[in-house]
């Protein structure tokens, strides 16, 4: 009989504790960095483009065959700002079909695609959900400035930075031989 | 009232149809009440989305169960399986009519009150009994079965403790309980004055306990609900029933939840009378309406409270075995019952104190209640259990279905 009256001030004991339902749509509970919602392109504030260069390896590997991409010449590489030669023209997902594995940021050389929170895409229609590259970048920079997100090795230099470079190591090295001329003279002339 | 006469007749109607109202709007709070609390005590939100606080769920959920289709299972008699809810609900409603809400607010005032609720209030059991029969099923005819053993086990300490509140007052009229009444015994006068006295829940503590109790095991509710157990009759007596006839069938049993209920507050907690005059509350004056609606209010708030705590007890306590169900009614609750009785006439026999009922009450109440559950606590009685398995292994149970009606 104890026990039952004990059964009772429990009950009453979660009674008053607090709700532990979250009522979806209008309360969102904080999501996990981890978190793998669908795949987005991710942006390089450095550079001013996206990472990807359409190499096509992610479009190859998909599983569901969800993607399609295509390439085009990088005007940036040619007026010397970039270091991709290459950069994606159109890219489109068919968030319908993409399972969600995560294979697609497994397999990217680039740091250009990786697993967004974005995970309340839906709609009626089986071929409905189509993301082009521009609703992309918006959710792959969405999911950069939520998480923090850093790239895994630094940029190639581009061809300006590259010619700033080797000029500066030419002036440097024009400086060393300036501060010691016996070095700058080949040792085969020295011995005629 | 003895010529016929078309007043009465449209008063009665009126009455009558005022109170189904009332009666459906309260089974629509209760189902509301129900899910919300059942919802906080696992920290749950309940109905949220049809309406402000999900409060017009219970509309959604009626207008769904009558636009369901009612199902007849094909080898279902008939008219007995349709009219086996109607049973059950006229039981419910009527024993409303003689239930006053405040002083004269009353459809139908009886002087045998209480021995009309109890006389009423058993024929729903018929109808349980007739919804399993008929229904062609052997998880309906178990449920059904199982009802009318529970249902009848459990009128007797409901009714010994409503002959003891009797005793008490000495009067069946619900009135009396309240109002008080003045009764001559021989040569001495008795006169019990109820308005502003102390409830009767401090004369006779175990009374209360033992109505609630049994009255909880009368619903069917949890921790008594074995008849219909969803993990062991699938439905019990409702299990074949759909759409309307489905809702008719709940409709009679929050009816017979608020019922209970009520019963509790009007015997135990003084009904509508409130603790102090509410002359004295306001420090006014008050019209006659006035102290109806704030007796009627009163009323209300204890009875709903008295369902919160039946509903408390449906989100604590799991179900009984059948065994023990018969235990518990049979060897605790019904001699409880008995001696309280005793308790009381003999109290009122010599002119006792009232406390001293109280006094012998509680060490009672206790000591019979701990023993009660101990001993229903206890494995069961492997004969019991024998006879089980010996009938579920004839014939896989197909005796119980009535011939003509198998499948």
């Amino acid at each position: 009989m104890l026990n039952s009256l004990k059964a009772l001030r429990v009950s009453l004991g979660t009674m008053m504790r607090k709700k532990v339902t979250a009522e979806y749509p209008k309360e969102h509970l904080p999501i996990q960095d981890r978190y793998m919602g669908f795949p987005a392109l991710l942006w390089d504030d450095a550079r001013d483009e996206p990472f990807c260069t359409g190499c096509m390896v992610c479009v190859r590997y998909c599983p569901t065959q969800c993607m399609s991409a295509e390439m085009m010449d990088n005007e940036k590489f040619v007026e010397g700002d970039s270091h991709r030669k290459k950069i994606i023209d159109t890219f489109e997902i068919n968030l319908g079909r993409c399972i969600l594995c995560g294979i697609c940021v497994d397999v990217c050389n680039f740091d250009a695609i990786e697993m967004s929170h974005e995970h309340e895409r839906s709609d009626r229609g089986r071929d409905a959900n189509r993301v082009d590259l521009g609703e992309l970048l918006v959710m792959g920079t969405k999911f950069q400035k939520d998480t923090g997100w850093k790239q895994s090795k630094p940029n190639l230099p581009s061809p300006k930075e590259r010619s700033v470079i080797a000029e500066a190591k030419a002036a440097k090295e024009a400086a060393e031989a300036a501060a010691n001329p016996a070095s700058e003279v080949p040792p085969e002339t020295t011995a005629t | 009232m003895n010529e016929f006469n078309w007043t009465y007749v449209g008063v009665a109607a009126l009455g009558i149809f005022g109170l189904f109202s009332f009666l459906a709007t309260v089974v629509l709070s209760l189902t509301w009440y129900e899910r919300k609390m059942l919802a906080r005590i696992q920290m749950r939100v309940g109905p949220s989305r049809v309406g402000p606080h999900g409060l017009l769920q219970p509309i959604a959920d009626v207008f769904k169960l009558v636009t369901k289709e009612d199902i007849r299972p094909t080898n279902s008699s008939g008219i007995l399986f349709w009219s086996a809810p109607l049973i059950v609900f006229v039981s419910a409603f009527l024993v409303w009519l003689t239930v006053p809400f405040a002083d004269g607010l009353i459809v139908a005032p009886q002087e045998l009150g209480l021995l009309y609720i109890v006389a009423i209030a058993t024929v729903g059991i018929v109808g349980l009994l007739l919804a399993g029969y008929t229904s062609s099923s052997k998880y309906s005819v178990l449920g059904g079965m199982r009802a009318a053993a529970q249902l009848v086990s459990y009128e007797i300490p409901i009714i010994v403790v409503v002959l003891a509140i009797a005793v008490l007052v000495q009067s069946l009229d619900l009135r009396d309980v309240i109002l008080g009444n003045e009764v001559t015994i021989g040569e001495r006068v008795i006169s019990f004055d109820g308005q502003g006295a102390i409830p009767f829940a401090f004369i006779m503590p175990l009374g209360l306990v033992v109505f609630i109790l049994a009255g909880l095991a009368e619903l069917g509710r949890t921790p008594f609900d074995i008849h219909h157990a969803e993990s062991e009759v699938v439905g019990g007596p409702f299990l074949e029933y759909s759409g309307a006839h489905w809702a008719v069938f709940f409709l009679a049993e929050y009816i017979n939840t608020f019922m209970i209920a009520a019963l509790t507050v009007l015997l135990f907690f003084g009904g509508w009378s409130w603790p102090s005059p509410p002359e004295s509350v306001f420090g006014a004056a008050l019209d006659e309406w006035q102290t109806d609606a704030l007796g009627v209010g009163w009323f209300l708030f204890k009875t709903y409270m008295v369902v919160g705590l039946f509903f408390w007890f449906r989100g604590t306590y799991p179900r009984l075995r059948i065994d023990q169900l018969m235990a518990f009614g049979w060897k605790s609750l019904i001699p409880l019952s008995f001696v309280n009785l005793i308790l009381i006439a003999i109290v009122m026999f010599y002119d006792w104190p009232l406390w001293v009922m109280t006094a012998f009450s509680v060490p009672i109440l206790v000591g019979g209640l701990y023993f009660g559950a101990r001993r229903t606590a206890r494995r069961a009685d492997p004969s019991t259990v024998q006879m089980y398995r010996r009938a579920s292994r004839e014939d896989g149970g197909n005796k119980l279905v009535p011939e003509g009606t198998r499948d």
